[in-house]
């Protein structure tokens, strides 16, 4: 990792490329527990511009329906602050009336997601995670990046979603994840609609549903590899407790946006 | 072990599946006897072969799943028909020629015809995929077994059979196919919870769905002639008919498709409303640092229907009796 330092401001592009996270969680692979924090990218590059994270550090106990909604919840804060920003970003400005409106769309939802997991969790919840804002001012600064990043982390959504399911023990939480998931597909599908052109097809495109008619879907620590990749999230975030291995799957992940 | 090492070359996320799959296996899933041999001698490469066919075989699947997988066969089978005879692709030439009309409509329509190929695609794949997981076609169901007029319903007319002529009105019918599937899904995942595996794959169709019924929206909004509750966004703003956008209810019987729409975006016995704004005890219009008003909380999230609500709007268009 430590050879790839000028793609650390760009990852909007490159997240969630298979080899280099392959590659990245063999060397932290530490007895069974991911653990994943900025301050190990930072570490491997002294160049890049990066604030040093001094934020505290959150610990996900991915073995309860708490740590699985805590998972969640830090996507949703993720994607909340990524469009709260966006709202006013040169990308934003430079969208058309229609577009301008699942980009306001989305920005509500997310942030409902957010609260309402956050009023939810109560007590249990992580607290609010800190962002990076020269690097989300950058996956906002224009009309593509804006798109292509929606997109990523929509995508990601889905497949953390899908992937993150099975671990929950109760069916209340399950059909909560449930009702989440499938807007987040809607969002997915609206934002490669708009990239589509009137091509028609990249909306569940071959990239992300498989020949089995499958979805994306990324275990926890795949996804949040990749989000630490992405250098937007400036709080360390760590699985302290994994879940459950026995009921892992493969992963298949959402690809970079072309 | 004569190979100590082949573990050293194998994808740990492949052994991961073995791992979730042996779980399935000791919480009661059956096993053939080659199987057991190979997860007993350890042999990795030889067990993945094995379980790829065997993991809850036909037959062998717990009652509540396999009810399920075979309820989803027969929507996902009503669905792929559908596209299929919009697209001229059914083995029912009957089909083919009905919807003519409306296919050249969509053929002049930039980007039409590939979504539609694209969704029928993926409806086919849900097919195999949900036969090879364990599903039975229990109807036995054919592309000759589907009335897409809707005339099978108490009121008959045929109320539905403007879709093969007017394409506005198929896409509106589209929308309401994709958004029960996703809607049907979601009311089925808790019992799927005993296995990982199938409940991972339903999760995976269930966004697919989602994915469908969002461009269908865009679709009907770039069309200009659906109103601003058909989000951009692809999300469902409202219940009842009013989710549905419907500029038209058809002409030939408006008062049976408003009330079938009724149905699709309306509640079950067990299952809210799509216009639903409680979540877990939670008002989501009252959050705090998100008060966005009704129709942001009603878009926010999807709502479930249950298998009695699901029957009763797609059984108009079978002609098998389903239950």
């Amino acid at each position: 990792m430590a050879n790839e330092p000028k793609n650390i401001f760009m990852r909007g592009d490159q997240l969630l490329q298979s080899s280099s996270r392959r590659s990245f969680l063999q060397v932290m692979g530490l007895g069974g527990v991911i653990v994943l924090m900025p301050t190990v990218f930072t570490a491997c590059d002294d160049d890049d511009g990066i604030t040093e994270p001094t934020d505290q550090s959150y610990t996900l106990d991915l073995s309860t329906d708490v740590g699985i909604l805590n998972y969640a919840y830090a996507l949703e804060q993720l994607e909340a602050a990524y469009y709260t920003i966006a709202l006013t970003s040169a990308g934003f400005a430079a969208l058309s009336a229609d577009e301008k409106e699942v980009l306001s769309d989305l920005q509500k939802h997310e942030v409902i997601h957010r609260e309402f997991l956050k009023q939810v969790l109560g007590t249990a919840a992580i607290p609010a995670i800190n962002f990076n804002a020269t690097t989300v001012g950058t996956l906002t600064a224009n009309r593509s990046v804006l798109l292509s990043t929606s997109q990523l982390l929509e995508d990601t959504g889905v497949s953390a979603y899908n992937g993150a399911g099975k671990y929950l023990t109760s069916a209340a939480n399950l059909l909560i994840a449930g009702k989440i998931v499938s807007v987040e597909a809607r969002h997915a599908a609206a934002i490669r609609d708009i990239r589509d052109g009137t091509n028609g097809r990249l909306f569940a495109g071959d990239d992300v549903v498989n020949a089995d008619g499958l979805d994306v879907k990324a275990e926890p620590d795949t996804v949040l590899a990749a989000v630490v990749s992405l250098n937007v999230v400036t709080s360390p975030l760590s699985i302290g407790m994994s879940a459950n291995q026995s009921r892992r799957t493969p992963d298949q992940t959402a690809p970079a946006p072309t | 072990m004569t190979t100590p090492n082949i573990l050293d070359t194998i994808d740990p996320e492949i052994i991961d599946t073995v791992a979730a799959r042996g779980a399935e296996i000791s919480a009661g899933a059956s096993t053939s006897s080659a199987l057991a041999a190979a997860l007993a001698l350890g042999s990795i490469p030889v067990a993945l072969g094995a379980l790829s066919r065997d993991v809850y075989a036909q037959g062998t699947l717990p009652t509540a799943i396999k009810n399920v997988l075979d309820f989803a066969l027969a929507l996902e089978i009503f669905e792929n028909e559908f596209y299929k005879g919009v697209l001229g692709t059914s083995a029912s030439a009957g089909l083919n020629t009905a919807f003519a009309p409306v296919r050249a409509m969509a053929a002049g329509v930039p980007g039409a015809v590939a979504t539609l190929q694209q969704i029928q695609k993926h409806e086919q794949a849900h097919v195999a995929t949900l036969l090879a997981t364990g599903a039975t076609n229990v109807f036995n169901l054919t592309a000759s077994s589907f009335d897409f007029t809707g005339n099978r319903s108490a009121m008959g007319g045929g109320p539905f059979s403007e879709a093969t002529t007017n394409l506005a009105f198929l896409l509106q019918v589209a929308q309401g196919v994709e958004d029960t599937g996703v809607r049907a899904y979601k009311g089925q995942a808790a019992n799927l919870m005993p296995s990982p595996t199938i409940l991972e794959a339903a999760l995976r169709i269930h966004s697919v769905e989602a994915r469908h019924a969002s461009r269908v929206r865009r679709m009907r909004r770039a069309a200009a002639g659906a109103p601003d509750v058909v989000r951009w966004s692809g999300t469902v703003r409202g219940g009842e008919r009013a989710a549905a956008g419907g500029t038209s209810l058809g002409t030939v019987n408006p008062t049976a498709v408003g009330q079938a729409f009724d149905k699709i975006y309306g509640a079950g016995a067990s299952t809210p409303s799509e216009s639903n704004v409680m979540q877990a005890g939670v008002n989501v219009t009252s959050l705090a640092a998100a008060a966005f008003g009704t129709e942001a909380a009603q878009e926010a999230f999807d709502e479930p229907l249950d298998r009695a609500a699901v029957v009763a709007i797609v059984q108009p268009f079978f002609i098998p009796t389903i239950s």
